[in-house]
């Protein structure tokens, strides 16, 4: 449809033709644009505003010192001991829970395309942590992990296996791991829902020819399964790390970043020091720099992953 | 035709904008109650009907993020016209220009003269103005389980020593389990728990001031925190993390056998626990006291519309009976003497110990500071001294650090 146009003003269109093709190309354009400013307005703009406050003395209880400081929040932050301890979080943060999602997504992606009985029950039931809002998710393990009634706790000394109850949360051990725990069962039903649909488009006669050929169930899913749903795999994995990493809303819940900084992530730190220490400057640095790191992780994920996959 | 419609909007706008401004004037007012049920509807109802002409348009914000909430609003100038306040909050609000000065209005209203003594010094700016007008106050004190230590043999803790003391006594195992199921001491490790280390450290010879956290008693009274918890193990183990609602639930459900809050819970812990729950001043921790001044003002925004009908609206929140219907809801105390005399809403008990409490009841440095003290220094350093991550010295130094740049 988009070479019409084109193709007509190529061929020389007589003059009233030629309006009429100006016009259907301004079309799209005209009625993109809603949508473009749109975003314009409340997606780049704000970035750019992220940007420019990344560079000034921003106290919003103090309007009067807005004064440019070049790149010292960003030399503040190489220096700052939160800052490292919170990149730390964030590597573990994405490098455990996405892969853990992954694992745990493809498995049950594997079992919902086997045939049993109730199949699209238990389809739609998997997708129930998903479909929960982050904050309900939030609430309810904080008492799954209560030290005092927490089920967890009252599952694991009944069977012997503590000895004493773990005050997961509270915890700095432990408590990024529980949180941890949290995102992959809230996030797995994602991965298994597109693996599922990656591995319904693998044709029937590929598995029927292996086996007649005598390959064993493991060469099959090595063979056939992992090299079909890759082209999944790449994008789920990818749209999942991005989210992840810049999901603070468990976290808050749960600990608020506690104890001590043993639950900050970057993005948390970056909010954290913008709507409770009020300092948009420094705040904005760090969300700046973590998006810059982000997108050099995406871009490398792509290439490395992209020629994988070919 | 298009020309006329264009002129038709326009009139149409005018009339409609002339209108409003005949109308009532509205007053938006932001507040804060814990408690759902919401008795702000019949307080603005009163004031309505004997002040024809002005309307409120009051605003519940939740705590967790009330004053996130007025400082953004401030700045994006959509701030309300008049709103509930703390002392904490007055120094960055003044900062930003905030605030209206209402001294004279003060010294004009019939009402100042029913005013408990000291509230209106007490909230005074540190440019000697006046910005905030008392609304509810409330002071910390100790609570404990009259029946334990009963059962024990024990007597009220009156001093740190003795508070030690009687908290690793109370802290039993009562299942035979081998894990402690009662602990001594529910202490606030997360956001708003600074009250209870400020009763076991700044009741020493400490301050703010450059050096005042280093000194060995400053540190020693951290120590003596740290020390309760990894040591003597008398608080529960979820205390880094634990904020209002773990510590009263704990409390409540007899985890715990002391805690430190007011007044506001002692009817929610009177219904949990009738007689088996009373309450005593904090103890003496190295040779002082000091406990928290839980204030709570109202003031008008340097941005009101119309001062004169915010001005109205909050000396009528701060009038006798008035405060009175105010507090029954939010469960504190009356500002104005009319209504403090008159009061029963709470039990002897605890107004007792919030009476024998405010000799020695103090409010955090009024300066900008103090708000990150507050709302990250203080829990993250709290945080990480109990689970052994940093040393008490090295959180004094912290916050030693952040008053002291």
């Amino acid at each position: 449809m988009t070479d019409t146009p084109f193709s007509i003003t190529a061929a020389g269109a007589p003059p009233k033709g030629g309006r009429a093709s100006l016009a259907r190309r301004v079309l799209p354009y005209a009625m993109l644009s809603p949508a473009v400013l749109v975003t314009l307005a409340i997606v780049f703009l704000p970035m750019a505003q992220a940007a420019w406050m990344s560079l000034h003395d921003y106290l919003l209880w103090k309007p009067s010192g807005f004064a440019f400081v070049g790149l010292k929040n960003f030399a503040t932050a190489l220096s700052d001991e939160v800052f490292w301890i919170s990149l730390k979080n964030t590597a573990i943060w994405i490098g455990l829970t996405v892969p853990a999602q992954m694992l745990l997504g493809l498995v049950t992606a594997l079992l919902l395309n086997q045939k049993f009985p109730w199949r699209p029950v238990a389809r739609a039931l998997i997708i129930i942590p998903w479909a929960l809002p982050s904050v309900v998710i939030a609430l309810m393990w904080v008492w799954i992990y209560d030290a005092n009634y927490g089920v967890l706790n009252e599952f694991l000394l009944r069977m012997d296996i503590l000895k004493t109850s773990i005050p997961w949360l509270a915890d700095p051990d432990t408590a990024l791991y529980a949180i941890i725990l949290t995102l992959t069962w809230q996030g797995f039903p994602f991965f298994a829902v597109m693996i599922l649909a990656g591995l319904q488009s693998i044709p029937r006669s590929y598995y029927e020819a292996a086996s007649i050929d005598g390959a064993s169930a493991w060469r099959q899913f090595w063979h056939i399964t992992l090299p079909g749903i890759s082209g999944v795999l790449v994008t789920a994995v990818l749209l999942r790390t991005i989210w992840v990493a810049n999901s603070i809303d468990v976290i808050f819940v749960m600990t608020g970043g506690g104890p001590g900084y043993a639950t900050y992530t970057l993005p948390l730190y970056a909010f954290i020091k913008s709507r409770t220490n009020l300092d948009f400057g420094y705040g904005s640095a760090l969300a700046v720099m973590f998006t810059i790191m982000l997108l050099g992780f995406v871009i490398l994920y792509l290439k490395r992953a992209g020629k994988a996959v070919n | 035709m298009q020309r006329t419609i264009l002129a038709a909007a326009l009139a149409a706008g005018t009339i409609l904008g002339a209108g409003s401004a005949q109308a009532d004037e509205t007053v938006r007012f932001w507040y804060h109650f814990d408690n759902a049920d919401n008795p702000m509807s019949a307080l603005v109802e009163k004031f309505e009907e004997e002040n024809p002409g002005i309307r409120i348009e009051a605003e519940n914000i939740p705590w967790n993020s009330y004053y996130d909430n007025l400082y953004t609003s401030i700045v994006a100038g959509n701030a309300p016209d008049a709103a509930m306040v703390k002392m904490f909050a007055q120094p960055r609000l003044l900062e930003m220009g905030a605030l209206e000065p209402i001294g004279e209005m003060v010294e004009a209203w019939e009402g100042k003269a029913d005013l408990l003594d000291n509230l209106l010094d007490l909230t005074k700016a540190s440019d000697g103005n006046t910005y905030y007008l008392p609304i509810q106050y409330v002071v910390l004190y100790l609570y404990y389980r009259q029946d334990m230590l009963d059962e024990l043999g024990l007597e009220v803790p009156g001093t740190c020593d003795e508070f030690r003391d009687v908290a690793m006594k109370l802290t039993r195992d009562t299942d035979g389990d081998g894990q402690p199921d009662i602990y001594g001491f529910g202490f606030r490790g997360g956001k708003g728990g600074h009250d209870h280390w400020g009763s076991f450290v700044l009741s020493r010879d400490v301050s703010f001031e450059p050096g005042g956290m280093l000194t060995e008693e400053a540190i020693a009274g951290t120590q003596f925190v740290v020390d309760l918890f990894r040591e003597d193990k008398v608080f529960p183990p979820s205390a880094p993390n634990d904020g209002f609602k773990e510590v009263i639930g704990a409390f409540q459900a007899g985890k715990t056998a002391m805690t430190i809050h007011h007044i506001g819970s002692s009817a929610d812990m009177v219904e949990a626990l009738g007689d088996k729950v009373s309450a005593t001043t904090v103890p003496e921790c190295g040779g002082g006291r000091w406990t928290a001044f839980g204030d709570e003002s109202t003031a008008i925004l340097s941005s009101a519309q119309n001062k004169e009908a915010a001005w109205k609206w909050i000396s009528f929140l701060s009038s006798a009976g008035n405060n009175a219907l105010f507090n029954e809801a939010t469960g504190q105390l009356p500002v104005t003497r009319t209504d403090s005399a008159s009061w029963t809403l709470h039990e002897k008990r605890f107004v007792d110990a919030t009476v024998n409490s405010l000799p020695f009841a103090e409010l955090l440095p009024n300066v900008p500071e103090t708000s990150d003290f507050v709302n990250t220094v203080w829990p993250v350093n709290m945080q990480r001294a109990l689970t052994g991550e940093i040393t008490a010295r090295q959180m004094n130094e912290a916050i030693d650090a952040l008053y002291n740049p």
